[in-house]
């Protein structure tokens, strides 16, 4: 299958800006006295405007991966580039949502997002209409007073997409952001998410444990295996945006990935044992 | 519940035991010079306030208190953040600041009469020892507690550290510190009234000391009431600036 770039996929903005290039990324954790790889000789070169789902087992390095993206973490080998320029530490060029939402309980859903527009040099009016508008982006009208113990699961979430969105990063970072919601918000979220990027245009990067979700979301693939991280495949999603669940394309592309996330090659020999006893 | 009824039931343990009271003393369960009966309490309270000796003994009280326990509480506070903040004074006063907390303020008075005498100076240091521990302790704890996730959202949106402390550091850990200064409030009004009880020549517990060496037992019951009553008093007052200060939880 050829790789259609997303600037030709009908409906979706183009931007310029929001190149990510990860280059030989190294990363281990010391356990008192054992090292643990968690990323090995990990490389990724990311589009402006693409939308890139990374999929794997637990444990394959895919949250430290944004972590590092983020400039949450500066403990690693290798090279992170966004447009060109080095990342270091954090920065509003990128966002970052996490599993959990992280609003903060004892501030109203406006105040939860004007807290990150707090190191901004504009004008009081200006932050006052960038949360607005980004509280109407992500469909929260008419609860810009509510605290987040008001909000559903699936509220709070988006607005926490609307908090990382209202700085209008070049590239945003979303960790796992459904994975704590039921399986009908999390589908209604995932439209919503396309909807978000195709009128916002920025680079997003999503982790994901849901195969669909990252086919569904994503003009590329990539799969992940643990011990150490690195990518095992990549996958062209070629379809036109917004998708159609239905598609025979997603499925096919959904059993591939699959069975290759399940048909783990070191698997131990007990387990195999265990299997071949059941057929006799 | 409705209002009413719980009204109804919070007064019903008091009156309960003022009825007893009164039934104990009516039947001279005990001679008068040891229990006095509830009517013999009120004329004394009427006498007292008459006299003008309660309201002096009261202010007297309530003043020591406010020095004590503002100067206790906030040196606790600023303690209690330097340790959680800072390395090096959690591994120079850490230790010591624990062993120090477990021993009881009264045992301190002994040695504080001989260091300070019976002054002012000595009530207030008292009071602000009882009053320094629990906030400090609230307030490491709380400054401990304090999420990894918080701060991790605020790098990310690269809030000023202005903003990190006003809007996130200190509505995160305000809850526990008002506790702990609730609790000190308590003590420190505990404490007070003892060591007035030793050593005073004013305050409350000075006026039942008094009571108790004339034998007006009348007057030490006076005494351990409106002790009781101010406490109380003091501890809803808090309860309600509390409330007040977590109203988002409510809301």
């Amino acid at each position: 299958m050829d790789y259609v770039p997303h600037s030709q996929i009908p409906g979706h903005k183009v931007k310029q800006t929001g190149a990510v290039s990860l280059k030989g990324i190294k990363k281990q954790f010391n356990f008192k006295d054992r090292e643990l790889k968690v990323l090995s000789e990990f490389s990724l070169d990311v589009q402006p405007g693409e939308f890139v789902s990374i999929v794997g087992p637990s444990g394959c390095g895919k949250s430290t991966l944004l972590r590092l993206i983020a400039g949450l973490d500066d403990t690693y080998d290798g090279t992170i580039t966004l447009d060109g320029q080095r990342v270091a530490g954090t920065s509003l060029e990128r966002g970052l949502v996490f599993q959990d939402h992280r609003l903060f309980p004892w501030m109203t859903l406006e105040d939860n997002i004007a807290l990150a527009l707090t190191n901004r040099q504009i004008s009081k009016d200006a932050k006052a209409k960038l949360v607005a508008d980004h509280i109407a982006l992500v469909g929260l009208k008419g609860f810009e007073k509510a605290f987040p113990h008001q909000l559903s699961g699936g509220m709070a979430q988006r607005a926490a997409i609307a908090r990382s969105l209202v700085n209008e990063p070049k590239v945003l970072l979303l960790d796992e952001p459904f994975g704590a919601l039921d399986a009908l918000t999390r589908v209604h979220l995932q439209g919503e998410l396309q909807r978000i990027w195709l009128a916002q245009g920025s680079t997003m990067i999503m982790i994901t444990h849901d195969v669909e979700e990252a086919l569904y979301l994503g003009d590329r693939v990539v799969v992940m295996q643990a011990n150490p991280g690195r990518i095992t495949h990549t996958v062209d999603v070629n379809l036109p945006h917004p998708r159609d669940r239905a598609s025979p394309v997603l499925h096919r592309l959904k059993d591939e990935i699959l069975a290759e996330l399940t048909n783990v090659p070191e698997a131990p020999n007990s387990v195999v044992r265990l299997i071949k006893g059941d057929d006799q | 519940m409705k209002p009413d009824l719980k009204l109804i039931l919070s007064v019903s343990s008091p009156l309960l035991l003022l009825i007893v009271w009164q039934a104990v003393t009516a039947f001279k369960l005990f001679p008068p010079e040891v229990l006095v009966s509830p009517t013999a309490v009120v004329a004394a309270f009427g006498e007292v306030i008459a006299t003008g000796e309660l309201q002096r003994h009261l202010s007297e009280s309530l003043t020591r208190l406010a020095g004590g326990f503002t100067t206790g509480a906030s040196l606790g506070l600023l303690f209690g953040l330097a340790l959680a903040l800072s390395k090096t004074v959690e591994q120079v006063f850490g230790p010591t600041f624990q062993a120090l907390r477990q021993i009881p303020v009264l045992a301190f008075i002994p040695m504080l009469i001989l260091l300070l005498g019976i002054d002012e100076v000595f009530k207030i240091v008292i009071i602000a020892k009882a009053a320094f521990f629990p906030v400090a302790l609230a307030a490491y704890d709380s400054v401990k507690g304090v999420p990894k996730s918080y701060f991790e959202v605020s790098s990310l949106y690269r809030a000023p550290w202005w903003v990190l402390i006003s809007k996130i550091l200190i509505p995160a850990t305000i809850p526990n510190i008002l506790a702990g200064v609730r609790l000190s409030l308590t003590r420190s009004w505990l404490v007070l009234v003892a060591a007035e009880l030793i050593v005073a020549d004013s305050g409350l517990g000075q006026m039942m000391e008094m009571g108790r060496q004339m034998f007006r037992l009348d007057i030490v019951m006076v005494g351990v009431i409106v002790a009781g009553v101010i406490g109380f008093g003091l501890d809803r007052l808090f309860q309600l600036l509390q409330a007040h200060a977590l109203r988002w939880k409510t809301a």
